[in-house]
């Protein structure tokens, strides 16, 4: 895909609003909030030349998808309108994207349209010192329906680079939207993303996530059920191994009455790997009847493995259920003592118990083509890391 | 339709809250200060203080050098909202009569007047081993029965402590929570008077309860006892401090320090019942180390103040030692309970838990927050937390922030947490056997918070039932 050459005005001045904040606001410390256990120290973003990757997509029919730089002609109102609409811009990481992204993906599903198959998006970042900001703009129309896969991949664990990304997704009234996001980068990648949906009244977001790449950085997944019947089920899954160290911090947002959220989380760290989760319910007033549920499980493999759980409540309505659990340990010795006694290796035993505990996390997904492939993902990420 | 039981209850509930003003809001004759330290924070009051005291060098120097913590850390912008407290305005140190008195009858009149309103004496002369009230900022009535002193048990104020058993006091002083821990911990370690000591000889086993009651009674006077427990090898001791204060027109502030050792295979409860008036910033920093086996357990029920900001914490740092943290936390209109416990597993096999429950209504917000960490080495330790929160009206709030840190292999660690509002199926049961709503809410509430009120001497459970039961008056409809 090709630089943006020629741009709007709006995008324009955009860009210099991002940029100007870019300057403002810091890379943050370990002091700043919510960055108490990711260590920034080592990234050095002048180190990194901007550069553009080379974005597969496949549309469906039915949809508009094209890149940024085609939907600046062909959507312009449309990307006025919604881009940098969910996630807003004052924050370092989404200034600096603001600031300078070449690439990215529009996806628009018109009013009424249920398309019949997955939108796929591949981001290879496969160049030595580059610095990709990269943004997904998904829209969903009112009643519409779409299943869109996003890969995040590199060739090997090689490539030492830094991945910014923001990632919208704007599900209407009525709509349906199942997302898939696989990150499997370099090993010694940085990675900042920043993903924010919104569903509208009585609107459905299926969103699925799996982490395996990157050295370090930090992945948000906010939601926000913004529309009275309106629903979220995220299912996230990581495994790391030695020298990585995997951040996510998760929000459910309930802004409106009748909304139901469900998060599951469920990671695995091999060697010295290290991982921080960090949960927030959110119940504004008003938003009764509502129903949340968020979960964290990790299972360490290792004595050098290290995990953080902050899962965190904020309820300011009463009509609510709101329940969140976070649980760290290590293989079941039972388990373990249990099946090796009927004649498993010590090896097979302990492999069989991690797929038990990540198959709970695979079941919460629809059988089908999503399903298997994240439960294929997963099994052969295993048998790397162990 | 309510049961003649129910409604002769409801009778004489009703009446208990009526009088608060007339029972406890009341002020003494401020002439009856012996002394009184002009308002603000310098280090000349610091010297008044150590003066006044004439303590040894080595504690002039720890105040002082508390100091510059104090003035060096910003205020902390977490938790609740203390910039409302102007550390200018609060007089640091009053001292409420010159003696401190070991026989009732040399405790001045009026004092004993207000000690009467509350009810203290004859109550615990009867039931209690030893009693230390703090009555502002000095102990001035301290009784510990014969009994405890044969068996070499050492339950006095902290000032008597430091010129009776100087070199114990300062073996232990600040090695749980050192000055510069905070910046509250810092200002009470510059200003602190009275509070309790207490020494528990190996093997010992106290067999009641040991309490102190802590009183506020100046406008604008700041409380900062400091307490230190220290429980020998195989001793076992509860401590239970209790506080009340009366209804005052502008805020004050409540810092203490309290200090716990537990020696190996000892066990020491520590149990507060916390109930200041509804003006007071109550910023405590209460810790405790428990060596091998021991256990230390923190029973934390927070009714009352403006904003209480305490998470008592316990460092197991020998094999096996266990803790446990029990909270209740009640948030009523304008109150903010910003609660919790930590726990830091710093040895293998040690075990914790952590119940916590929190009640918010009339637009009161209750926060649990919490630390669970397991460090590198702490093997095989185990650790459960449990928060559950009950939101009344749709004006109130409720957060939760657990945080759990886990550096160890073969640690099991599991949290949850829920908050809901009182179950329409759980009211409708309880309606139609006949209780009214408000009946049957005080019944779930009690029911709620029972986990942790059964843990309590049966005088404060019974003492903590009325009084949620006197907040949740009104509440429902």
């Amino acid at each position: 895909m090709a630089e943006v050459a020629v741009q709007p005005a709006w995008l324009s001045e955009r860009r210099q609003r991002g940029a100007s904040l870019a300057q403002e606001l810091p890379l943050p410390d370990q002091k700043a909030k919510g960055w108490e256990f990711t260590d920034l120290s080592g990234l050095d973003l002048g180190a990194y030349e901007e550069a553009s990757a080379a974005p597969v997509v496949s549309g469906a029919e039915g949809a508009t998808v094209v890149s940024l730089s085609e939907a600046l002609s062909s959507h312009e109102d449309l990307l006025r309108e919604r881009l940098g609409s969910l996630v807003p811009v004052e924050d370092p990481f989404v200034a600096r994207n603001e600031a300078s992204w070449r690439d990215g993906v529009l996806v628009h599903v018109p009013k009424g349209v249920r398309l019949s198959e997955p939108i796929q998006i591949e981001l290879p970042v496969e160049t030595n010192g580059a610095a990709v900001n990269w943004r997904t703009l998904i829209v969903l129309e009112e009643d519409a329906e779409a299943e869109v896969w996003e890969h995040w991949s590199s060739p090997g664990d090689e490539v030492d680079a830094v991945l910014n990304s923001v990632v919208e997704l704007s599900v209407g009234q009525g709509a349906t939207l199942r997302y898939v996001n696989t990150q499997d980068i370099s090993e010694r990648a940085w990675i900042f993303a920043t993903q924010r949906a919104q569903v509208e009244r009585d609107g459905r977001l299926d969103w699925a996530a799996l982490g395996f790449g990157s050295a370090r950085g930090k992945v948000r997944m906010e939601t926000k059920l913004a529309g009275p019947g309106s629903e979220a089920r995220v299912t996230g899954g990581y495994a790391g191994g030695a020298g990585q160290h995997l951040d996510y911090d998760t929000t459910q947002e309930h802004a409106a009455p009748n909304t139901n959220s469900d998060l599951a989380f469920r990671g695995v760290l091999a060697a010295g790997a290290t991982a921080v989760w960090r949960g927030m319910i959110k119940v504004d007033p008003g938003a009764q009847q509502t129903d949340a549920f968020q979960e964290s499980r990790n299972l360490l493999l290792s004595p050098e493995a290290h995990a953080d759980a902050i899962p965190g409540l904020e309820i300011l309505a009463d009509d609510v259920r709101c329940t969140h659990a976070a649980a760290i340990a290590q293989v079941d010795k039972d388990q373990l003592f249990y099946l090796t006694s009927r004649g498993l290796a010590a090896a097979a035993a302990k492999s069989l118990i991690i797929e038990g505990f990540l198959e709970s996390l695979v079941e919460r997904l629809a059988e089908g083509p999503v399903r298997d492939s994240i439960s294929e993902a997963l099994e052969s990420r295993l048998a790397e890391i162990l | 339709m309510a049961t003649p039981e129910v409604l002769a209850e409801k009778r004489e509930l009703a009446g208990i809250n009526a009088d608060y003003k007339e029972k406890f809001g009341f002020n003494d004759p401020e002439t009856g200060y012996a002394y009184k330290a002009p308002k603000g924070l310098t280090r000349e009051v610091v010297e008044t203080i150590s003066d006044y005291k004439d303590e040894p060098q080595w504690m002039r120097d720890f105040r002082l050098k508390a100091l510059d913590h104090f003035e060096s850390r910003p205020t902390p912008k977490w938790g609740g909202n203390l910039d409302q407290i102007d550390f200018d305005d609060i007089h640091y140190f009053v001292r409420a009569s010159e003696k401190n008195s070991r026989d009732w009858s040399e405790v001045p009149e009026d004092i004993k007047n207000t000690f009467d309103r509350l009810g203290i004496p004859e109550a615990e002369r009867k039931f209690l081993a030893g009693v230390g009230a703090q009555y502002e900022s000095e102990v001035v009535y301290h009784q510990v029965n014969e009994k405890l002193e044969a068996q070499g048990v050492i339950f006095t104020d902290m000032d008597t402590a430091l010129r009776e058993h100087e070199d114990l006091v300062r073996e232990y002083w600040a090695t749980v929570i050192p000055p510069n821990d905070n910046k509250l911990a810092a200002l009470n370690s510059a200003v602190w008077s009275g509070g309790s000591f207490v020494y528990v000889p190996a093997g010992v086993k106290v067999e009641m309860p040991l309490q102190a009651y802590f009183r506020i009674n100046t406008e604008n006077m700041g409380q900062f006892e400091r307490t230190l427990i220290i429980c020998e090898e195989g001793a076992d001791v509860h401590y239970i401090e209790g506080c009340t204060a009366p209804v005052y027109s502008s805020d004050s502030l409540h810092s203490a320090v309290v200090e716990i050792v537990c020696k190996p295979s000892s066990r020491v409860r520590y149990t507060t019942v916390q109930n200041w008036s509804q003006n007071v910033f109550n910023l405590v920093t209460k810790r405790a180390v428990a060596h091998e086996k021991a256990t230390m357990e923190w029973v934390d029920c927070n009714l009352g103040s403006k904003l209480t900001m305490k998470y008592p914490s316990i460092y197991l740092l020998g094999p096996e030692a266990h803790g446990e943290i029990l909270s209740i936390a009640f948030a009523g209109d304008g109150q903010h309970q910003d609660a919790g416990g930590k726990i830091i597993h710093g040895a293998p096999r040690t075990s914790s838990s952590i119940f916590s429950k929190s009640i918010s209504k009339d637009g009161g917000r209750a926060t649990y927050r919490g630390l669970l960490e397991v460090a590198d080495g702490a093997r095989e330790s185990r650790s459960k937390v449990v928060c559950d929160a009950l939101l009344l009206d749709e004006h109130s709030r409720s957060d939760t922030y657990p945080t759990i840190r886990i550096d160890a292999n073969d640690a099991d660690i599991g949290h949850e947490a829920t908050v809901s509002k009182i179950g329409d199926e759980q009211l409708f049961y309880l309606q139609s056997r006949g209780l009214d709503e408000e009946e049957a809410s005080k019944m779930i509430v009690n029911g709620f918070i029972e986990p942790v009120t059964k843990e309590l001497p049966m005088e404060y459970a019974v003492e903590l039932n009325r009084l949620i039961e006197l907040q949740m008056e009104g509440s429902i409809g």
